[in-house]
């Protein structure tokens, strides 16, 4: 998953606090950008953007129109943390630091292009590596983890049947379905390819469980165009993940292991025509080999 | 009018008159009390800085959350007669009246205490 250190640029321009606006002004117009660090013998003291440049006087000292708190992320920050942090504070701009030291900056456009690519265009959901970044944060934090994989029955049929466009409206409809009952705080939810959804959750396996019940359950109550019948079958594959790091695996390990589980979860409660399959994953680690 | 007649007639005459005023500099060139309007041409670092270099210790600079001004600078000396919670409300109140957000202002502010006491005979 990409960091911000990816976005930022080779060079990097700063300026002295007692420089004036209209110097800042020019620096920005020459180079094409939209902000500059403020630093005073090699402290971050501040940041100047365009916005502070427009209501200050530029015959102002850049120290008389900064903005003196200053929000930082480490190059190693993801992208979807440094996005939070902006929408938090209201600021377009991010100084990037490593320890003491100024590194770059990157902007929120910067930011929400490239977080663009990792955005489903059809449903609006994340893509399956923003779920595989969430899962991975999640376990960094040392919280199990639990996965349910979702896989819409015979949509193969429905595309051929009534049409790709219709098709579509199904997955973008089943897209809000599943979002309206995920709980942001918890769950991170993806498209995770073709017809095929999935959430990770910090939610223990039989809550997990539940919430996969409760996604089937709305799916199939839903009023679909034309009265046409579109089910959805849930795996849920989680519990015990410490064990499974004791094994001496990495996260990563456990992440991909944990989604491959509770997708044949999913196979396997469509085969048996149930709305939901839950697997224990140490147990099912034990009886199918990777 | 011909070419001829053109090239014979005078020069104009050019004159410069100068005028001087001279008059000692104020220092420092700020009075009592200086109002910074919130987009004013300085403000209240560049302030600072001034008043650091032409009188070191002498302003007190105090940064505010008002619509219109962004900071006060004022003689400590006066602050020493009445307290800066009595003294800024007023200036900032009738500077407020005139004041621009461009606008730096200045203002001399002369303080007279009233005090009447009353001994035993």
């Amino acid at each position: 998953m990409p960091t911000v250190e990816g976005l930022i640029s080779e060079k990097l321009y700063t300026i002295d606090p007692v420089a004036s606006v209209g110097r800042a002004a020019l620096i920005m117009e020459r180079y094409g950008i939209g902000s500059l660090p403020v630093v005073e013998e090699g402290k971050l003291v501040g940041i100047i953007t365009s916005r502070d440049i427009k209501r200050s006087h530029p015959n102002r000292l850049v120290a008389d129109a900064m903005t003196r708190k200053v929000i930082t992320v480490p190059p190693t920050a993801c992208l979807t943390e440094a996005q939070k942090l902006m929408a938090k504070h209201k600021i377009e701009h991010l100084v990037v630091t490593r320890e003491s030291d100024i590194i770059g900056v990157v902007t929120h456009t910067q930011i929400m292009s490239e977080l663009g690519k990792y955005t489903d265009g059809l449903t609006g959901l994340n893509k399956a590596e923003i779920l595989y970044e969430k899962a991975l944060e999640l376990l960094k934090k040392g919280q199990e983890i639990t996965v349910i994989f979702l896989d819409l029955d015979n949509f193969g049929f429905i595309n051929k049947e009534y049409g790709h466009i219709y098709g579509d409206n199904v997955l973008r409809q089943t897209a809000l379905i599943l979002n309206s009952l995920i709980d942001s705080n918890k769950e991170t939810l993806c498209r995770y390819a073709g017809d095929e959804f999935a959430a990770v959750t910090n939610r223990p396996l039989p809550e997990a469980e539940k919430l996969a019940r409760q996604m089937v359950l709305a799916h199939a109550n839903e009023n679909w165009p034309g009265k046409i019948k579109v089910a959805i079958s849930a795996g849920v594959a989680g519990g015990r993940c410490s064990e499974l790091h004791s094994s001496g695996e990495d996260s990563s390990y456990i992440v991909k292991y944990l989604v491959n589980t509770a997708s044949l979860a999913s196979t396997r409660a469509k085969k048996l025509k149930k709305p939901v399959v839950a697997v224990k994953a140490i147990e099912f680690n034990k009886t199918v080999g990777m | 009018m011909t070419l001829q007649e053109t090239s014979r007639s005078p020069e104009p005459q050019r004159k410069a008159d100068i005028s001087i005023k001279l008059s000692e500099f104020e220092i420092p060139p700020m009075q009592d009390i200086l109002l910074v309007g919130k987009r004013a041409p300085i403000g209240p670092e560049a302030v600072r800085r001034m008043v650091d270099a032409v009188s070191p210790e002498q302003y007190e600079i105090v940064r505010l959350n008002h619509e219109v001004f962004e900071a006060v600078v004022v003689k400590k000396s006066l602050l020493r007669l009445l307290p800066k919670e009595k003294l800024l409300p007023v200036v900032i109140d009738e500077g407020n009246r005139i004041a621009s957000e461009n606008m730096v202002i200045k203002a001399q502010v002369n303080i007279t205490i009233q005090i009447s006491r009353t001994v035993d005979l």
